[in-house]
């Protein structure tokens, strides 16, 4: 009978822990534990290599667990880079770093601590460091297969330093992905760590195998309750406007996937009501994680060496913002072309209205040039029907109608639009599918200010700026180009996607910053082992 | 005491089942999959003969200009129109798709036999993109450009006792193949096969296929021919 019961306890520790997410192998670190606000913060994510996740989520949360940034960064090869800019507003005080995968936020992060100086402040209003307690450190297992070689324990500002990492070949067929070179300042008063921050208080979103996914919910205004059978729009307006749509289902959820943007897209997503009396208010999930609970944190005095040390990156900083020296270029992303034509097809007629004599309004303007559109306004209520040449008679229903893109459907919008509003107008004179939407003629207007300000804002219509995948950030050496302008970087080698090779060579130079400097190798082994190796120097 | 162990067992995994698969309602089935775009499919005048290569709908699948598939279809290829045609269940209307948003399609003819298109740009005589049917598949690809012409025949009185003068009537074109050498037309009999080929290779070729018994008759032995032909590295001149 202890026999079975003791089989039967089995079972049940083994269905819960199949539950839970496979920790081994997340690793995220960043280029350094101090920064002053202003400054870029670099990192480096090891994924977990069981997730078939594309996108990893990088954030910044303050110690009241309020998100301050964040990026969303590609994983290729189960690791991404990427790098956070951190605003000039942000208070001095200990800040939380997160990366996490969206199918699995709700269960396990990864934070890193991470100290911000105000630039402007200072440490003039905080008085005590609030470190984290009582949370288990990412270990990291530090190598000796790894080898940094001629690298001198100490450098002037301003020299050469070349370096060679040996690797024995017994690791190097171990070795998962690349390698992260990584050679800046430390902070021996503030030695930050990463921590496996599992709860099972957020919510798990969808795994985002191909790309973004932008979710959220309609409701109905009158009653609250989730609309169902409601056609959402998401439209993404460009030379070629992209666009996407989605039937809610009982729970008045949507999704859209945002496969191959990359940096900041504007983005309209919309809705319209079955009947015409029907009031729809779209509200969107956020694209970042809760912040959650965060861990507990025990109170320091701050050492009198740290004071000192961020008085001085303070005025590192602010020289090299005088002097333009944290910018760096951004990779250009071979983007694939998805949409050759435009989704509601290739016009029929194109007219630009600005060849012809100034018209007033829209109806001057489909009545002179627009032959094919029939445009009534009676009574102040406007129609619009558009020929289908196929049959040679008027669509029945309003065609689909756009501006700049978008879709609209109070005509009230374009009435007054007159030859100055209108860059050109498209018209589809036949009847276009799209998925299992059906257009019955288009009318596309494209505007010469192009800015949206039509578009009448709702809670059926939500304009935004979405930052998708971020572009990779090119961190090649500065170069200063002036000799009388000194040079002031606190990271002067980053490398987040080194080839495991037997021997890599490194070269660069110090910079005018006098410290203690460390170079770090750091890697993943094929069964998750995070591993690393390092080598203090100073520049005097 | 055994009873209640599995039942505690049952409890616990329907519990973990009932969190995970209720949560919410699933996802819209292809949500995320690229849409296929076109227009409505007007009906061609009736006349004798068929402009359509298969008069049936059959089951296929599409291959987008991104690579992405989309199957489970029922497609229907016009040959008159060289146009892919497929079926919308919900909107039950029959929609040609747009031919620059395809890479090709395929479909499974009642008998089993997959026929596959490929989007090309043919640069001869009437240039533009084109579906051929790929017959074989190699470093050189042996195509055939499905095409229904109208023509005008002696006048006839159709089903409705209306009298025309013009009919559906194929007029199949072959190549071969290569991205690099471009097209080059062929005639589906043995002198046209021979042709393709320089003197010395001539010889051996014949032999090869009285060797193996081939006699081209029609399109499937030419297919045959070519097959062997190309598989023994003879090159082709273009």
């Amino acid at each position: 009978m202890k026999k079975k019961i003791i089989i039967s306890l089995f079972l049940i520790v083994v269905a819960m822990t199949g539950n839970t997410q496979e920790k081994s192998g997340f690793g995220f670190y960043t280029d350094r534990d101090v920064y002053v606000s202003g400054e870029t913060l670099f990192a480096k994510i090891f994924t977990p290599e069981d997730n078939p996740a594309r996108i990893v989520y990088l954030d910044l949360v303050n110690h009241y667990g309020v998100r301050v940034t964040g990026v969303s960064l590609e994983i290729k090869s189960n690791q991404a880079n990427g790098f956070i800019q951190l605003p000039d507003s942000l208070g001095s005080g200990n800040y939380m770093a997160r990366a996490y995968l969206k199918n699995t936020s709700g269960k396990l992060k990864i934070l890193r601590e991470v100290w911000i100086s105000n630039r402007f402040d200072g440490l003039e209003k905080t008085s005590q460091l609030r470190r984290v307690t009582g949370l288990e450190k990412n270990q990291d297992k530090i190598t000796e297969q790894i080898e940094i070689e001629y690298l001198e324990t100490t450098y002037q500002t301003n020299s050469n330093i070349g370096a060679v990492i040996k690797i024995e070949e017994t690791l190097l067929n171990e070795i998962d992905g690349n390698l992260l070179v990584s050679l800046a300042q430390t902070e021996p008063s503030f030695d930050a760590a990463s921590f496996i921050w599992s709860s099972d208080q957020g919510k798990d979103g969808i795994t985002e195998n191909k790309g973004i996914i932008l979710s959220g919910t309609v409701n109905d205004r009158k009653t609250l309750e989730p609309a169902a059978g409601i056609t959402v729009y998401l439209t993404i307006p460009d030379s070629v406007p992209g666009f996407q749509y989605y039937q809610t289902r009982k729970d008045g959820r949507f999704y859209f996937l945002l496969e191959d943007y990359f940096g900041a897209v504007q983005a309209v997503v919309q809705c319209f009501g079955i009947t015409p009396t029907q009031r729809l208010k779209i509200t969107l999930d956020g694209l970042f994680a809760d912040a959650g609970t965060l861990p507990e944190f025990s109170q320091q005095p701050i050492p009198e060496e740290f004071k000192h040390n961020i008085s001085r990156n303070i005025d590192v900083l602010t020289f090299r913002k005088i002097f333009s020296q944290d910018k760096f270029k951004l990779e250009q992303v071979a983007i694939k072309q998805k949409e050759i034509s435009p989704y509601y097809g290739n016009p029929t007629r194109t007219v630009d209205p600005q060849l012809f004599i100034d018209l007033p309004d829209f109806t001057e303007i489909s009545r002179e040039l627009l032959p094919g559109v029939k445009w009534r306004n009676y009574n102040n209520e406007p129609t619009l029907q558009v020929i289908n040449n196929n049959m040679h008679n008027y669509f029945a229903e309003n065609p689909l109608i756009l501006i700049d893109g978008i879709p609209i459907r109070d005509l009230n919008v374009i009435k007054d639009m007159g030859t100055a509003d209108i860059d050109r107008v498209e018209i589809c004179q036949y009847e276009r599918y799209y998925g299992d939407l059906r257009f019955p003629g288009v009318v596309a207007i494209y505007t010469t200010k192009t800015d949206y300000s039509l578009l009448p804002t709702s809670d059926q219509l939500i304009r935004m700026d979405l930052e998708t995948i971020q572009l990779k950030a090119i961190t090649s050496e500065n170069v200063i180009s002036e000799s009388n302008i000194p040079d002031l970087r606190q990271l002067i080698y980053w490398n987040p996607l080194a080839e495991p090779k037997s021997t890599i060579f490194i070269k660069c130079n110090t910079s005018a910053i006098a410290g203690q400097f460390k170079l770090i190798v750091r890697g993943r082994l094929k069964n998750g082992t995070l591993i690393f190796a390092e080598k203090q120097f100073e520049v005097k | 005491m055994n009873i209640r162990i599995i039942l505690l067992i049952i409890l616990f995994h329907a519990a973990g089942f009932a969190t995970t698969v209720f949560a919410q309602e699933p996802l819209n089935p292809n949500w995320d999959a690229e849409k296929i775009k076109g227009t409505r499919y007007i009906p061609y005048p009736i006349y004798e003969g068929v402009p359509f290569l298969n008069d049936s709908w059959l089951p296929g699948k599409i291959e987008f200009a991104s690579g992405e598939i989309a199957d489970s279809l029922y497609l229907r290829y016009s040959s008159f129109k060289d146009e892919i045609l497929y079926y919308n269940k919900a909107l039950t209307t029959q929609i040609v798709i747009d031919k620059a948003s395809l890479n090709g399609f395929s479909f499974t003819e009642k008998d089993g036999i997959n026929r596959v298109f490929r989007r090309l740009y043919f640069d001869g005589f009437m240039k533009g993109e084109r579906y051929f049917e790929v017959l074989s598949d190699g470093e050189t690809d042996l195509l055939a450009y499905r095409k229904v012409n109208l023509i005008t025949v002696s006048p006839y009185k159709d089903q409705q006792n209306i009298l025309k003068n013009l009919s559906y009537s194929q007029n199949y074109l072959y190549y071969f193949y290569s991205p690099e050498k471009g097209y080059s037309s062929v005639r589906m009999n043995l002198g046209a096969l021979l042709s393709k080929f320089d003197k010395v290779s001539q010889k051996t070729i014949k032999k090869l296929l009285r060797k193996n018994r081939i006699k081209i008759t029609d399109e499937f032995s030419f297919i045959y021919a070519w097959k062997l032909v190309e598989k023994e590295g003879f090159a082709l001149i273009f």
